[in-house]
């Protein structure tokens, strides 16, 4: 009569058993989205505008008649975007009762020469618009991000926040590339 | 087995084709080159600027030099007298300006 000898397991005793890589990659899959996660989650409030408007909010601003919230979309150094140059991203809400009064909004560092030239367009719906200013490279720590607007009735508003107010994560990055040349 | 690495691959070649999404800035570069100016403009994401206007314009606002980029998105011009800037205009908002002293080759 024949006994029957089972097969000696070589990873008996260490975690996983005999199935080893495949148990360590198995607890790597777990440990990334575990540790990503809340990164993940704060992005992709900010992005649906659960968190707010942006990272850094600068709060209720008059242009003219007209009223809107400002924020810096993430309080973070101006983004390099190959041949088009830095970019900064900022937001806006407007007022509910300024809303349907405004056709277009423009920002650009630096006072425009007209409004052909006021900058870029703000998109998205009056009640959350974003925009990624260019930085230009004549721009220095005491620039001001100018914000023009264009009303249905035919009006133009501008104003101009400091950019030392708007993002202090762009100064500081312009003092250091000022150092740098 | 076999059609565990066969699903394996077609994940991995679905992965490779799947294009990320690119955002289109216009840019517009200016150059001195054999005497004139030659500004050369597009998008980020690859697109040429054919048929955008290009407009040169003095610092009191008078258009010196109306253009549009031509297929080879360049616009060549001679050296207008005076301070003026150069401006990429794709239609409202979608802008550049180039200044006159951050062409290369013209720096004062």
């Amino acid at each position: 009569m024949s006994t029957v000898r089972p097969k000696a397991n070589p990873h008996a005793g260490l975690p996983g058993g005999r199935h080893g890589w495949r148990f360590h990659l198995s607890v790597l899959l777990l440990i990334i989205p575990i540790s990503a996660g809340p990164r993940f989650f704060r992005d992709e409030a900010l992005f649906f505008g659960d968190s707010g408007l942006g990272q850094r909010e600068l709060g209720m601003k008059a242009v003219g008649p007209w009223h809107v919230s400002v924020a810096e979309y993430t309080a973070d150094a101006p983004i390099d975007q190959g041949l088009a140059g830095h970019m900064k991203t900022f937001a806006i809400r407007w007022s509910p009762e300024d809303a349907d009064r405004i056709k277009a909004s423009y920002f650009r560092i630096g006072k425009p020469r007209s409004l052909r030239a006021a900058g870029v367009v703000l998109s998205g719906s009056p009640y959350r618009q974003t925009v990624d200013v260019p930085i230009p490279e004549r721009a220095v720590p005491d620039d001001e991000l100018w914000l023009t607007v264009e009303g249905w009735d035919g009006a133009v508003h501008q104003t101009a926040i400091p950019l030392a107010e708007a993002s202090p994560a762009t100064v500081a990055w312009l003092k250091e590339r000022g150092e740098m040349r | 087995m076999r059609r565990r690495i066969l699903a394996l691959a077609a994940g991995l070649a679905a992965a490779c084709l799947a294009s990320p999404a690119r955002a289109h800035y216009p840019y517009c570069t200016c150059a001195m080159e054999n005497g004139q100016i030659v500004c050369r403009g597009g998008f980020s994401d690859g697109t040429g600027a054919e048929g955008v206007t290009l407009d040169v314009i003095s610092y009191d606002e008078e258009i010196l030099v109306p253009g549009k980029f031509g297929p080879d998105s360049t616009v060549h011009f001679e050296r207008p007298a005076g301070e003026f800037y150069v401006l990429f205009d794709a239609g409202p908002g979608h802008v550049v300006e180039v200044d006159w002293r951050d062409i290369d080759g013209l720096a004062p």
